[in-house]
């Protein structure tokens, strides 16, 4: 048992950290989020730190590494509220190194780990909700072919991406598919999000596709907790930033000829935002140490991480913006875009309510971290 | 970064395991398992028990007589007793003064008192608040005046825990006026069979006499029991401090009693009520949590790379967590949480408990018994104070 990151990760860090304070400042997030919420210089640059290939075998040109470099990279990410969805690369390359063909991984992986292509998850559903296994989507079967029709919603950087991995019905079970965003009968609708960040719809009508998986739900609930894990230590990052505002804000802000942070109801505040903020960091952890365990074991352990994620991020970005008062609420101030992201993570991969639910189902009679 | 323990550290968990089932006595774990009230002979039955496999001190380095195990082998000791149904230590002896002595006491001292604190033969136990004194505990008065080879001491003790069966006591007293209240504390150990030294039981809300009264009279102690140098006491008290990092979080026992939360809850018939069921499961994520929190710092400790001082976030977090688990259970009951019958804690009891189930009687009084947690050692909200000044300065 040991916590300590290797010197590797620790340069790691190091490096992200570097490109989020000089590469991506909040003048250069607002420019982004005001031509559309992603860009691809900006994706690019993520690719040439090699965090693009974090998840992608070396000998498919990648790095091969694990989830603790991922949670590294992640939480480094957070701090500068990143919009370019490098958790959905994360996402993607995984689960095609796991679950894919070899000519679907020969195709498409070392492209991912270049950036010179982007491939994204597109699951939502409208009546899906959290539920993994709805899907109203149609995979139909022809010599050689697969093609697919339905809706997906909420995709990340939908509009973007160069492929998505989409699951669909075949028959009575759940597959997973690759579709390309230049294949026909394909139509994306986009728009940004509470977060800045882009998204779109998906619209596929007989849109040719390509099989990865037949075991689409395994691949998916995989696919689902990398995310969960990758979200976790965003928003430690997001977090941890929150604080790093607010505790400045509060340094410097007077009234009543005094600086606030020495007003005891507030600094009460700020001790148990950084109860919240500690107890998330463990669960992140947790989640990344986790992340390869056998799925039974892995879905319950995101399940009680992302349960104290939520919890943890919807209280840190609450109090952040009460703590600065009136600053808090607009748009021009730094707080409010971390606040609105906070908000978005926590209904992303299923919200803390649904969590608690899936901990509450599964529970044991013994429990701790190792049960 | 690695979850997993190594196999040098599971191999002495295993060891741990095997010697506590094999050592602990079934009637004391029956009690610790149900809660039922636990006699002072119980306690140090357990105490000596360790004491005779030199695991009483098991926090301590070789020099004095300890395992000198690190930081996860202490927690891994702990987790094993707390699980298999062991009293929870008395730690006035092995857990905070016997570290003192040792760090600061003279040669003369620690071969005076830790064998007989190692064995379990001497009860200790603390002579910290007062009655003007609880959070603020620096503005303690009670006095101890040099005369000649003696100290003098006068005033009053209050919240001493079990001090009904304490034999030594070890009492911050103030010797100067001078400066600030921290620097005129003194660190004396006395014998509680001196004269002019009173006793007396406080009964608590749950009726149990679980804390105490001591006042001192003209009570004359020998200046060699002054442990270090005159003044300085407030110096050794905040080192002992230190030595109660994790433990104060007690995340071992909260998974003990989350085991026994569901039982009570299945037996109770509210295990498969969603609402009530939530609640289990927000405390297993709680208890969890805390245990990462734990594990983080006893990683920390034991390679000592990254210092984490979040001492206070373990006390208020453990500290919640000890009384929501204690209010579910009573919750769980129900109704059945509500019969007072005092006699029905002790094991054997024979009578009629309402409902039947007499596994319910100590529910309301430990949720009663356990308001205390956010209260002693530093309330929650000197905790919160404390946490503060490391974020904002």
């Amino acid at each position: 048992m040991d916590f300590d990151f290797s010197d590797d990760q620790e340069q790691l860090r190091d490096a992200v950290h570097k490109w989020v304070d000089k590469g991506y400042d909040f003048d250069r997030r607002r420019a982004i989020a005001a031509s559309g919420g992603f860009d691809r210089a900006a994706y690019t640059e993520l690719a040439e730190l090699g965090l693009t290939g974090l998840y992608v075998s070396e000998a498919q040109g990648g790095m091969g590494m694990g989830p603790v470099e991922g949670m590294v990279v992640m939480e480094a990410l957070g701090r500068g509220i990143v919009m370019e969805p490098l958790t959905q690369t994360l996402i993607t390359s995984a689960v095609l190194e796991g679950y894919g063909p070899d000519g679907l991984k020969t195709a498409w992986l070392g492209r991912i780990a270049s950036g010179e292509a982007l491939v994204v998850l597109a699951h939502q559903e409208r009546k899906g909700r959290y539920n993994l296994s709805h899907c109203a989507t149609q995979a139909k079967e022809a010599p050689d072919a697969w093609s697919l029709t339905g809706v997906k919603h909420m995709v990340p950087a939908g509009a973007h991406a160069d492929a998505y991995l989409v699951p669909a019905m075949i028959g009575d079970s759940l597959g997973l598919f690759l579709v390309e965003r230049n294949a026909s009968g394909l139509r994306t609708a986009a728009y940004a999000t509470q977060d800045s960040a882009a998204a779109a719809d998906i619209h596929l009508d007989n849109t040719p596709a390509q099989l990865l998986s037949r075991d689409g739900l395994t691949a998916l609930e995989h696919a689902v907790d990398i995310g969960i894990a990758s979200l976790c230590a965003e928003a430690v990052g997001v977090m941890d930033k929150t604080m790093a505002i607010t505790i400045e804000y509060m340094n410097t802000r007077k009234q009543f000829n005094t600086v606030i942070s020495s007003f005891q109801a507030l600094r009460h505040r700020v001790a148990d935002m950084k109860m919240q903020l500690e107890l998330a960091r463990s669960m992140s952890f947790y989640a990344s140490l986790k992340l390869n365990a056998p799925a039974d074991e892995r879905r319950s352990a995101m399940a009680r991480a992302k349960y104290q994620l939520g919890v943890s991020m919807r209280f840190v970005g609450q109090q952040a913006v009460q703590l600065h008062g009136g600053i808090g609420v607009t748009d021009e101030y730094i707080v409010s875009h971390y606040f609105k992201k906070l908000t978005q993570l926590e209904m992303t991969w299923g919200d803390t309510l649904h969590q608690l639910g899936e901990v509450s189902e599964r529970m044991q009679d013994t429990a701790g971290v190792f049960a | 970064m690695d979850l997993a323990f190594t196999p040098e550290e599971l191999a002495f968990r295993d060891e741990i395991r095997t010697w506590v089932k094999g050592n602990l006595p079934a009637d004391i774990s029956h009690k610790v398992h149900a809660a039922m009230r636990l006699t002072r002979d119980d306690m140090q039955r357990w105490a000596q028990i360790l004491g005779k496999k030199g695991w009483l001190g098991w926090a301590w380095p070789t020099q004095f007589g300890g395992p000198g195990w690190n930081a996860i082998q202490k927690h891994l000791f702990e987790e094993e007793c707390a699980l298999a149904g062991a009293p929870r230590v008395v730690p006035f002896g092995p857990v905070m003064v016997a570290p003192v002595i040792m760090a600061f006491g003279n040669a003369e001292q620690q071969q005076r008192f830790l064998p007989g604190i190692a064995s379990g033969e001497v009860w200790w136990s603390q002579g910290y608040s007062e009655p003007g004194s609880g959070s603020d505990l620096a503005s303690l008065k009670t006095r101890a005046e040099r005369v000649g080879d003696k100290y003098i001491v006068n005033g009053q003790k209050t919240w001493t825990t079990l001090g009904q069966y304490g034999e030594w006591i070890f009492c911050l007293v103030r010797t100067s006026n001078e400066g600030k209240p921290q620097t005129g504390i003194s660190f004396l150990l006395i014998d509680m069979k001196t004269p002019g030294i009173t006793v007396r039981p406080i009964k608590l809300l749950d009726g149990e006499c679980e804390v105490n009264e001591v006042w001192f009279d003209n009570v004359e102690v020998p200046v060699e029991n002054l442990v270090g140098e005159e003044n300085k006491g407030w110096n050794y008290a905040k080192h002992l401090l230190a030595h109660e990092r994790t433990n104060i979080a007690d995340v071992n026992r909260a998974k003990r009693e989350l085991e026994r939360l569901k039982r009570i809850a299945k037996a109770e018939g509210v295990y498969d009520d969603l609402r009530f069921r939530d609640e289990i499961a927000k405390l297993e994520v709680d208890i969890v949590a805390l245990e990462m929190l734990v594990l983080r710092v006893l990683s920390a400790e034991k390679s000592g790379k990254n210092s984490l001082d979040i001492a206070g976030l373990l006390k208020i977090k453990g500290s919640e967590i000890q009384q929501r688990y204690a209010e579910l259970m009573m919750l769980a009951a129900g109704p059945y949480s509500l019969p007072f019958i005092f006699e029905a804690m002790d094991a054997g009891w024979q009578g009629d408990f309402p409902g039947d189930n007499v596994s319910n009687a100590p529910l309301a009084a430990n949720y009663f018994n356990m308001r205390k947690t956010t209260i002693y050692g530093g309330s929650n909200e000197v905790q919160r104070n404390i946490v503060a000044q490391t974020v904002l300065g």
